[in-house]
């Protein structure tokens, strides 16, 4: 017997199709990802992407058109949604409004017939894993919206699903039940693993910072197809491609052109590049805000005169906005302010661009 | 006061007179009918011109209660309409709920298909039963004029559940699927508890499609069966007004009774506590 684990979750070369438009198959080709046991994969795409379509296609409540998926090494691809063992939780949650807290949480072993005191006693611990006790016999309409996300995540934990999805569970919400939510589903992922049952968390998100807080790994789909994935980490500090960098949106550009030795030239200066590029080709340069030094005199080593032309306050600090002076129809620039150097609108400084923090791309 | 202050009510107050008088002109030709089939029903010696009737007496009641025959037709419409409005609610659910899948073209084909029944005069659609039904040896029997009344029935109830499900929200029932729950488990425990109430108020109107038939009735069962509306309409064209009246009175109960329910089933699902 093979000592190897079979993956939580496996979902080979699958494609599903989607769209409206007659004659054009859009949707999502060769999609290839494994999740493990108490893993937690964030799925990142732009709106329209296919997210959601991908999630409804591994519950088995949209058709695949080619493709394997296995949970735990069984095929579960002609499966019906029932006998998966995915639990699939929509964007806002659905409770069963005719029945109760207790009920609906109960719903799982209800219809796999589970002794009375089994259930009470599962119910009871899963209701005190999302921090629900004594709401037992409250009506689903009397609930807040984060006690309902609440309700419907202690329902998905007793299911025990090998595999939980989770559709945009933390979109259209306030920033404080973000932070509720965002939560409960730490304390239900954490509850189930404390009984060793945790389950493969998928969930998608067009929010690149509840990836980031939520996912042990990233996949980022572009055009219907994984473009990246890697840990939060490395996609914040590597993206793959030129449009994974523009999705995170923390990247800014300038247009470049690649030398002779490889390098490529900026405004910003001269950039060393690891990719391999045809000399004289367009290129592009990809940086963070952070990575973008403002002096206060644009004679200073390294630093690129540029003009203030705005100032952006934000809670955690703010930044400056910049023209460059030597080339005025590049895009503008934004620049964190940092330690004493703060020129205000219209005045002249310097900027400069950390050679390490900057990725090149083809144009 | 200044015109623009007044709330739109009050603007409105030159009408009130109006308002009543077609408030009262609408009551007096509801109850009037009533009021004179229940006067009707006890009435002793009442002739032109006199404006009430010279004495009152119960032995319509008696007799009528008393006598098989309107037992009998009482009997038999209770059984009809309580068979068509369970029936016709099991065939129109799931046919309302596939027209409600339908898109574009195929949903107005299917809608059209159900409304048509609802839509032909009932003596005509009675006669082209009839042709059928006497052919499968249904014709003057009580299978026979259910068949007939489930036509129209199931016709208005497809309509009334594709309203229903053109609102239905899919969402629960993908969640209970996900949470493990088979197809049967899913219309058991999510799909029939979420539309008691339409379920209810179809019931109501399965009912009293059946109950006030009275053209499919005749043609279909052939003067065999015997319901209320045909023997009401037998009194009165043999000029027998209190008994007529008796059981015009007899008609009116189900389906008071039925709309009494619903508003109370109507005020226990609506309010919603705070």
């Amino acid at each position: 017997m093979s000592g190897r684990v079979a993956p939580a979750l496996a979902v080979e070369r699958l494609d599903v199709l989607f769209g409206t438009t007659p004659g054009v198959n859009s949707g999502l080709r060769n999609i290839s990802v494994a999740v493990g046991g108490g893993e937690r994969l964030a799925v990142l795409g732009p709106s329209g992407v296919g997210k959601t379509t991908l999630l409804r296609a591994l519950a088995g409540l949209a058709p695949v058109a080619a493709g394997r998926i296995a949970v735990r090494g069984a095929d579960v691809t002609a499966l019906p949604p029932e006998r998966r063992d995915m639990v699939y939780l929509h964007q806002t949650p659905v409770l069963f409004e005719h029945l109760s807290v207790a009920e609906n949480v109960a719903f799982p072993l209800r219809v796999r017939r589970v002794s009375n005191d089994a259930v009470r006693e599962r119910v009871t611990a899963a209701l005190a894993a999302v921090r629900l006790p004594g709401l037992e016999h409250r009506a689903p309409h009397m609930l807040s919206g984060g006690q309902r996300h609440r309700v419907a995540l202690a329902r998905a934990l007793v299911a025990r699903p090998a595999v939980l999805l989770l559709d945009e569970p933390l979109s259209a919400l306030d920033p404080t039940l973000r932070d509720e939510v965002r939560e409960a589903i730490a304390d239900v992922h954490d509850a189930a693993d404390a009984l060793d049952h945790a389950p493969a968390l998928v969930l998608v998100t067009h929010d690149v910072d509840d990836a980031g807080l939520l996912a042990d790994r990233v996949a980022v789909l572009l055009a219907g197809r994984i473009a990246q994935l890697a840990a939060p980490a490395t996609l914040f500090a590597s993206p793959a491609t030129l449009g994974v960098a523009h999705l995170l949106g923390t990247y800014q550009t300038l247009p470049a052109l690649v030398r002779a030795d490889g390098a490529v030239d900026c405004a910003l200066g001269t950039i060393a590049s690891h990719a391999v590029l045809e000399p004289g080709a367009a290129a592009v340069v990809a940086f963070r805000r952070d990575a973008l030094t403002v002096r206060s005199v644009a004679s200073e080593p390294c630093a690129v005169a540029a003009r203030v032309v705005g100032i952006r306050h934000r809670a955690h600090g703010a930044s400056v906005v910049l023209r460059l002076e030597s080339a005025p129809g590049t895009p503008m620039l934004e620049a964190e302010l940092r330690g004493a150097v703060a020129p205000g609108v219209g005045e002249l400084c310097g900027v400069a661009l950390e050679r390490r923090a900057a990725l090149v791309f083809p144009a | 006061m200044d015109a623009v202050a007044l709330g739109a009510a009050d603007v409105m107050t030159g009408h009130t007179g109006w308002r009543h008088l077609v408030l009262v002109a609408l009551a007096v030709s509801s109850a009037a009918p009533f009021a004179l089939l229940a006067l009707w029903s006890v009435q002793g010696e009442w002739f032109f011109p006199a404006l009430l009737p010279s004495g009152l007496t119960t032995a319509a009641w008696q007799s009528a209660l008393g006598s098989g025959t309107f037992g009998l037709a009482l009997a038999t419409s209770a059984a009809l309409a309580s068979a068509t409005s369970v029936l016709g609610c099991a065939l129109a659910l799931p046919a309302g709920r596939a027209l409600a899948r339908l898109r574009g073209w195929r949903r107005h084909v299917g809608a059209a298909a159900a409304f048509l029944p609802v839509a032909t005069p009932p003596l005509a659609l009675g006669t082209g039963l009839q042709v059928v039904l006497l052919a499968a040896g249904l014709g003057g029997t009580l299978p026979g004029v259910l068949l007939a009344h489930l036509v129209p029935a199931v016709g208005y109830l497809a309509l009334f559940f594709l309203g229903t499900f053109s609102l239905w929200d899919v969402r629960p029932e993908e969640a209970a699927r996900t949470l493990g729950a088979t197809r049967g488990q899913v219309w058991w425990r999510v799909v029939l508890p979420a539309l008691r109430r339409p379920i209810a108020e179809g019931a109501a109107v399965g009912f009293l499609v059946s109950w006030t038939q009275f053209a499919l009735t005749l043609t279909v069962g052939a003067g065999a069966v015997r319901t209320l509306p045909l023997e009401v309409l037998a009194y009165a064209r043999a000029g027998e007004d209190r008994a007529a009246a008796v059981g015009a009175l007899l008609l009116i109960v189900p389906p008071a009774a039925a709309f009494a329910a619903l508003r109370w089933a109507v005020r226990r699902t609506t309010v919603v506590p705070a």
